[in-house]
């Protein structure tokens, strides 16, 4: 009897393998699907996932006769402990990383297709506190910033939400901060020490060992006070998303991340959500090194394809060409940001993180 | 298409040869096999099974359990233990892990699944005589009143079970009120304060499941244990206690305004899995995080959706909850431990009932004594070093054979633990064997014991370990100790027994010691009695 029910489940079974093995992801199908189409295999920032596996992007691929077949791993590990040998192209989500790969590999190939800054998720009654508190302003542009200079002056007294000045929208008894992902692990981290350390720095990158020793017991709070931190940045906004306010009232997060919710329009960005820009901030730019003639014909398509470029604006990414990412995001962003600071280099960064980390 | 068939053939092998865990984490539960996920992982998710189930009709992808404890999880990464032999860990927070740098780098990708906050449950009628039914009242409060003993609850061991860590974690962190992940400077500054919040906890356990257990029975009298008001567990644990329906009253769910732990329950693929497993994960945590499944989970295990865009239940009465930061470093996990068992929690008095009869020859002796020497400081492990006998606590040794030996009782003063440590050590590496087995002559004689002892100083955790490794031989049988036991004055009744089976130890009728007095069976017939004795700790 048990046998014949679980004969009766593995044609259940079959069925359901099949078609993840038709409808899949190509590279579900180990080649056996690809027919003439040339694979190409990369492996890219954690970021960039839902981009590649998107039927969209599989066809405009395919539809220039390529397969790609992505592994992710963090920018950092890509920079330092991936086997490349394995890949035609790298796709780290920061400069300084892509900088160190192309130091490695003795090449100065590169393509930036896209971009996105650094952001802040938050909400209107937080907003409102930090606007009180002197750390939201309106900036030069017309849109509202998080002052990290201001922000760093609240943090470096220890200040709680329920020590604000006239708050009752959100009391907590724990710090004013941002939440992050572990500077060990995640390239959102390290972009956000860029940010908080060129301001401590007297608003120059850091760039020797004295100016980072000097900036290092202001920055390295801002992840120490936080505790236990997660490791990928979707960790945070999920937080930010689905449990709200309470858990994270202010979420380090990609402007990508939070666009890609808004052009979805799935209901997730609720009427109280609110994205700060922060100023100064950083772009995160999505660099890809191509190890091959094929992984840069994969870097050229992606910077030039009108249709690769728009998909890539779906996903909140900022295009080389702006007006691609002008067409699909509309008013949703401002289309310039006009205080962004360039990230140190990547071994003061590697050093900058080691120090935060412990 | 052949990919499609090799795959659909190992998942029907694996659904007719059956899955069981097995409860130690370096026992491997298979090779690596395509549409196998081999998963260590936390015992409350057993409940997720039919979930899971339907996951494996969907996906093709089959989940391999093996459970363990937070620390013992921990410690298995660490060590390496799970190299090779799981593909994914699944606990209900990666925080302790993260902590540990030899743990941490063996975590791979994590895919929250849901999600659910430690609270306080309270009895209705608790609830509303304490003023918090619908109520938001703070950490400090509730301290305040189980300082004044206005309630009693129940709370897992913080080394064994996660619910128990959050707890402790949570409680530190709002009463230290530094707003900041709390470290072990601060830890030193409230634990006046949270010597009373724990001085009301009246009942500990070694897992969450068995906590449960106990609260209901205690509240329909099945045991002969003091009823408890409360619970602080897992929000889950609390609402799937009041749907099962088997409580007097139902529990009111008290959410701390200055914030909470929340479990988030990360499938972690291991950093060395290969590409079958990566994929597995993938497919399976893909599944889980669709819109329908967390819908099931949420109505299967009262977990919250972590999925945006899933409406959160009813059930779930306060939805936005303040997240205590958590400490990121293990000095401050171990100072915060460290600090419960020797000085924060209530003291403990136990009293362990040895069978040192003639057919404990040879390697049963020698792994007794070598099991109590452990609990002495032998065992310098992560888990071991919260599970030995603890500042302030009372241990009294009673041996028997044909007869109760003498007891001996040992106490290990606060701050100075080391001298009664070594009597301990000496006393168990002298035990010697011979003679015969009265097993139930010796439990009337430890219950004798406890009378003055429980009398002199009522206000700790009590309870008698039994280990015996045959059948009543002498004296008097389980029909007179039961005819006997209902004379034990009422305060000493209520000592569980937590009995150990090992050898040819009778189950059936450990069991029913076991059960009439509120305590639980421990099976080391086929495994350690070290790793029996440092679970028991648990209970203790």
């Amino acid at each position: 009897m048990k046998r014949r029910l679980s004969i009766g489940l593995a044609v259940v079974l079959l069925a359901a393998v099949v078609a993840v093995v038709v409808w899949g992801r190509p590279d579900d199908a180990e080649g056996g699907e690809a027919g003439d189409l040339t694979v190409v295999r990369g492996v890219i920032g954690s970021e960039k996932l839902a981009f590649f596996s998107d039927r969209r992007v599989i066809d405009a691929f395919a539809a220039q006769g390529l397969q790609v077949e992505v592994d992710t791993a963090g920018s950092r590990q890509l920079a330092t402990s991936v086997d490349l040998g394995r890949y035609e192209f790298a796709f780290p989500s920061s400069s300084p990383a892509a900088q160190k790969i192309q130091r490695d590999r003795k090449t100065t190939a590169a393509h930036t297709p896209f971009q996105s800054p650094m952001a802040v998720a938050t909400f209107e009654p937080i907003v409102q506190l930090l606007q009180a508190a002197g750390v939201v302003v309106k900036g030069p542009g017309d849109y509202l910033v998080l002052d990290v200079a201001e922000y760093l002056e609240l943090t470096e007294a220890g200040t709680r939400w329920d020590q604000l000045p006239g708050n009752t929208a959100y009391p907590a008894r724990k710090n004013v901060l941002i939440t992050t992902t572990n500077p060990a692990e995640s390239n959102s981290a390290a972009m956000y020490l860029s940010i908080v350390s060129f301001v401590a720095n007297g608003n120059t990158v850091v760039g020797t060992p004295e100016q980072e020793a000097a900036v290092l017991p202001d920055v390295a709070r801002l992840f120490r006070d936080q505790g236990y931190t997660q490791n990928s940045t979707e960790g945070p906004f999920e937080d930010y998303l689905a449990a709200g306010m309470g858990k994270t009232p202010l979420a380090l997060i990609y402007e990508s991340q939070y666009l890609d919710r808004v052009l979805r329009a799935d209901g997730s960005i609720r009427p109280d959500m609110r994205l700060l820009y922060l100023a100064p901030t950083v772009y995160s730019k999505h660099t890809l090194i191509p190890l091959s003639d094929k992984g840069d014909q994969v870097g050229r398509l992606l910077s030039t394809d009108p249709e690769l470029g728009r998909l890539a604006a779906t996903f909140g990414f900022r295009t080389n060409d702006p007006r691609l990412f002008a067409e699909v995001v509309g008013d949703k962003a401002p289309a310039d940001l006009v205080d962004a600071v360039e990230p140190p280099s990547f071994e003061t960064l590697e050093r900058l993180l080691d120090a935060v980390g412990t | 298409m052949r990919t499609a068939l090799v795959v659909t053939g190992l998942v029907l092998a694996t659904l007719l040869t059956g899955c069981t865990g097995e409860p130690d984490p370096a026992t491997p539960v298979g090779p690596a096999e395509p549409g196998v996920l081999r998963v260590l992982a936390g015992s409350e998710l057993t409940d997720m099974q039919p979930v899971l189930d339907e996951a494996a009709k969907a996906t093709g992808i089959e989940v391999k359990f093996t459970f363990t404890g937070t620390l013992e999880g921990a410690e298995a990464l660490a060590n390496g233990e799970v190299d090779g032999k799981y593909d994914a860990v699944w606990f209900s927070s990666n925080r302790y892990p993260a902590g540990i740098p030899d743990a941490a780098k063996r975590l791979g990708n994590q895919v929250k699944v849901m999600s659910s906050p430690v609270v306080l449950g309270l009895s209705t009628s608790s609830a509303k005589r304490l003023g918090w039914a619908g109520e938001r009242v703070g950490w400090g409060e509730i301290a305040e009143q189980a300082g004044r003993k206005a309630f009693s609850y129940g709370m897992t061991d913080p080394s064994a079970s996660n619910s128990g860590f959050s707890a402790l974690v949570g409680v530190a962190s709002a009463l230290a009120g530094a707003g900041n992940a709390v470290d072990a400077g601060q830890i030193v500054a409230v634990t006046p304060q949270l010597k009373s919040f724990f001085g009301a906890q009246s009942l500990s356990a070694g897992s969450s499941g068995w906590l449960s257990e106990a609260y209901q029975r205690r509240a329909t009298g099945q045991d002969p244990g003091a009823q408890v008001d409360g619970l602080i567990n897992y929000e889950s644990v609390l609402l799937s206690m009041n749907a099962a329906g088997n409580l007097p009253e139902p529990l009111t769910v008290v959410y701390p305004s200055d914030g909470v732990v929340t479990a988030d329950y990360p499938l972690t693929l291991l950093a060395d899995a290969g590409d079958d497993a990566r994929d597995a994960h993938q497919r399976l945590t893909d599944h889980l995080r669709t819109a329908d499944v967390q819908r099931k989970i949420m109505e299967t295990t009262h977990r919250r959706p972590v999925v945006p865009g899933v409406e959160p239940a009813a059930a779930f009465a306060v939805r936005d909850l303040v997240e205590l930061p958590f400490p990121a470093a293990r000095d401050s996990f171990d100072a915060l431990l460290s600090a419960y068992f020797n000085e924060i929690r209530r003291p403990s008095r136990t009293l362990y009932v040895l069978d040192t009869s003639g057919s404990m020859a040879g390697d049963r002796i020698a792994s007794l004594r070598s099991a109590l020497v452990s609990l002495t400081g032998a065992d310098d492990s992560l888990t071991g070093r919260f599970r030995r006998f603890r500042s302030r606590e009372e241990v009294t040794m009673l041996p028997f054979n044909t007869a109760p030996a003498a007891p001996r009782t040992f106490a290990l003063p606060e701050g100075d633990p080391q001298a009664g440590l070594a009597e301990i050590k000496a006393f168990a590496e002298g035990l010697r064997e011979g003679g015969g087995t009265a097993i139930y002559d010796s439990l009337s004689r430890a219950y004798e014991v406890m009378g003055p002892l429980v009398a002199a100083d009522p206000d700790r955790f009590t309870s008698i370990v039994l280990m015996t490794d045959g059948e009543n031989a002498n004296g008097s049988g389980l029909a007179e100790f039961q005819a006997s036991y209902r004379s034990v004055p009422e305060q000493v009744r209520q000592v569980p027994v937590f009995t150990v089976l090992f050898g040819e130890g009778s189950s059936a009728e450990l069991g029913i010691v076991a059960a009439m007095t509120g305590g639980k069976v421990f099976d080391a017939r086929n495994g350690e009695l070290g790793e029996v004795f440092q679970e028991i700790r648990g209970y203790q």
